[in-house]
C-alpha cells in the first residue's frame, strides 16, 4: 500500500515538473506564437502520455480511461490554440 | 387529491432503488455530478461531451477566420500605441545597455508611414514587397543617405510596450534596437485592415546618416513628435465627425489612418479568450463538483484522474488569461 503510495507521490511530482517547466516555458515565449503553438501541442501530448502511463502502472488502463486522456489532451490543445491561432 | 402514506412512499423508493438505471436516465442533475452507480463522471464531462465541447471550438474559430472575408473589419485588435511611448521604451532599453538614445528623425519617420501605408494597400505583412520594394527604398526615397539601415515590423499589440518588449524577446529586433551602428529612429504607428482584421501597424526604422552633422536635433525631433500629435488629433477629430452623405468621405472609406482609430466591433483578443475561458471554466467547474461529490458520496469511479485534468485546466486557462497576449512582430 505505502509503495503504491510512493509512486502516486513520484508520478505526481512528475506531472507537476512538467506543469512548472511548460509554464516557464510559456512565460519567456509570450511573443512568440509560432513557439507556443508548438509548445501548446508538447504539453498537451506530454499529458495523454502521463495519464497512458500512471494508469499502466497502476494496472488499470483502459481503452476508456485511455480515450479520456487523449480527448482531454485535445481539449487542452484547442484552448490554447482558439487564442494562439489570432 | 391522494397523500402517500409512509408505507407506500417508501415502497416506491425501494422499487426506484432495485432499478436505478432507468431512474437515472430522468435525473436532470447527473449532467452535473457523478453517476453513483455506473460510477461515471456526470454526462456533461463524457468522453462524447468533450468532443463536441472540441468540435465548438473548432466551429468558433473557423467562423473568427471567415467572418473577415465576409465583413472585413468587423473583427480586429484594439491598441492603444504612439510613437512618442515607443520612442521612450526603445531609448529606456538602450540605455539599461549603456547605449546611446536615438533621435527621432523626420526622413526616417516619413519613410516608416510610407511603408505602413504600402502594406496596408497591396495588403502584405513583409520586410519585402510583393513588387520587390525594400526597406531602403522607402528611406532612400525621402533622400536620407544612410551607412547603416534596420527595419523592425510588429502588428496587432495592445500597447507600445508589449510592442518594444516583444522586439526585446527576439534575437534578430533586439540586435537592431540595441545596435551602436544607429543614430536616429523613425516609427509610424498606422491603423488599417488587413486581411479583413482592423489592426495596427508598427514600422521602426534606423539609420545613421552618412554625414554625422546631419543627425536630428533635439529640436528636430520635438518637431516630430509635435506633428505626430497633431496629425493623431486630427485623425481623432475626423472619428468623432459624421460623414456628411453624398460626400466622396462618406462614399470612400481610407483603407488606413494614422492612429488613433475608431476600436473595431469585436476585438478578437479579448473574443478567442473569452471563449476558450468560458469552455475552459465550464469544464473545469464540472471537475470541480465532480471532486467535491465523489468525496462527499465515497465514489470511487472507473475514470481518470479529476484532480489532474483539473489542475491542468487551471493552469493552462490561467496561461490564457494572464501570460497570452497578442501581436506578431517582422
Amino acid at each position: 500500500m505505502k509503495e503504491k503510495s510512493d509512486l502516486h507521490i513520484v508520478e505526481y511530482s512528475v506531472l507537476l515538473t512538467l506543469a512548472f517547466i511548460i509554464s516557464l516555458l510559456f512565460y519567456y515565449f509570450r511573443y512568440n506564437h509560432g513557439v507556443l503553438i508548438f509548445l501548446s501541442g508538447v504539453s498537451s501530448f506530454a499529458y495523454i502520455l502521463w495519464g497512458l502511463i500512471h494508469h499502466a502502472l497502476e494496472g488499470r488502463l483502459t481503452k476508456f480511461i485511455a480515450a479520456e486522456y487523449v480527448v482531454f489532451g485535445v481539449l487542452i490543445f484547442l484552448l490554447l490554440y482558439t487564442v494562439l491561432n489570432f | 387529491m391522494s397523500v402517500l402514506t409512509g408505507k407506500k412512499k417508501s415502497n416506491i423508493i425501494k422499487d426506484w432503488r432495485q432499478q436505478p438505471k432507468s431512474i437515472e436516465k430522468f435525473q436532470f442533475i447527473h449532467h452535473f455530478l457523478p453517476h453513483p452507480e455506473e460510477k461515471t463522471r456526470a454526462t456533461l464531462l463524457s468522453n462524447r461531451a468533450i468532443i463536441v465541447y472540441c468540435a465548438a471550438m473548432l466551429l468558433i474559430a473557423g467562423i473568427f477566420r471567415f467572418l473577415p472575408k465576409v465583413v472585413p473589419g468587423v473583427l480586429g485588435y484594439a491598441s492603444d500605441i504612439s510613437v512618442k511611448d515607443l520612442l521612450t521604451y526603445t531609448n529606456a532599453k538602450r540605455k539599461e545597455s549603456g547605449l546611446s538614445e536615438l533621435r527621432l528623425n523626420s526622413a526616417l519617420t516619413s519613410a516608416a508611414y510610407q511603408k505602413a501605408e504600402d502594406m496596408f494597400k497591396d495588403q502584405y505583412w513583409a520586410h519585402i514587397s510583393p513588387d520587390g520594394t525594400e526597406p531602403w527604398d522607402f528611406i532612400l526615397g525621402q533622400n536620407y543617405d544612410y551607412i547603416y539601415a534596420g527595419e523592425n515590423l510588429a502588428k496587432n499589440f495592445k500597447s507600445s510596450k508589449d510592442v518594444v518588449e516583444a522586439w526585446m524577446k527576439s534575437p534578430s529586433h533586439k540586435e537592431n534596437l540595441l545596435s551602436s551602428n544607429y543614430d536616429e529612429i523613425g516609427f509610424a504607428v498606422v491603423n488599417g485592415v488587413m486581411e479583413g482584421y482592423e489592426t495596427t501597424l508598427v514600422v521602426q526604422f534606423f539609420g545613421r546618416p552618412r554625414n554625422a552633422a546631419q543627425v536630428a536635433s533635439v529640436y528636430e525631433e520635438q518637431t516630430v513628435l509635435e506633428k505626430e500629435s497633431t496629425r493623431t488629433a486630427a485623425v481623432s477629430e475626423r472619428e468623432k465627425e459624421p460623414a456628411t452623405e453624398g460626400t466622396s468621405e462618406a462614399v470612400q472609406k481610407p483603407v488606413y489612418t494614422q492612429a488613433p482609430s475608431e476600436k473595431p466591433a469585436i476585438d478578437v483578443t479579448t473574443a478567442t479568450k473569452t471563449v476558450s475561458a468560458v469552455f475552459g471554466g465550464f469544464v473545469g467547474t464540472l471537475l470541480a463538483l465532480d471532486v467535491w461529490y465523489s468525496r462527499r458520496k465515497g465514489l470511487h469511479k472507473f475514470t481518470g484522474h479529476t484532480v489532474a485534468h483539473l489542475g491542468i485546466l487551471i493552469l493552462v486557462v490561467a496561461s490564457i488569461w494572464f501570460v497570452l497576449a497578442p501581436g506578431i512582430v517582422l
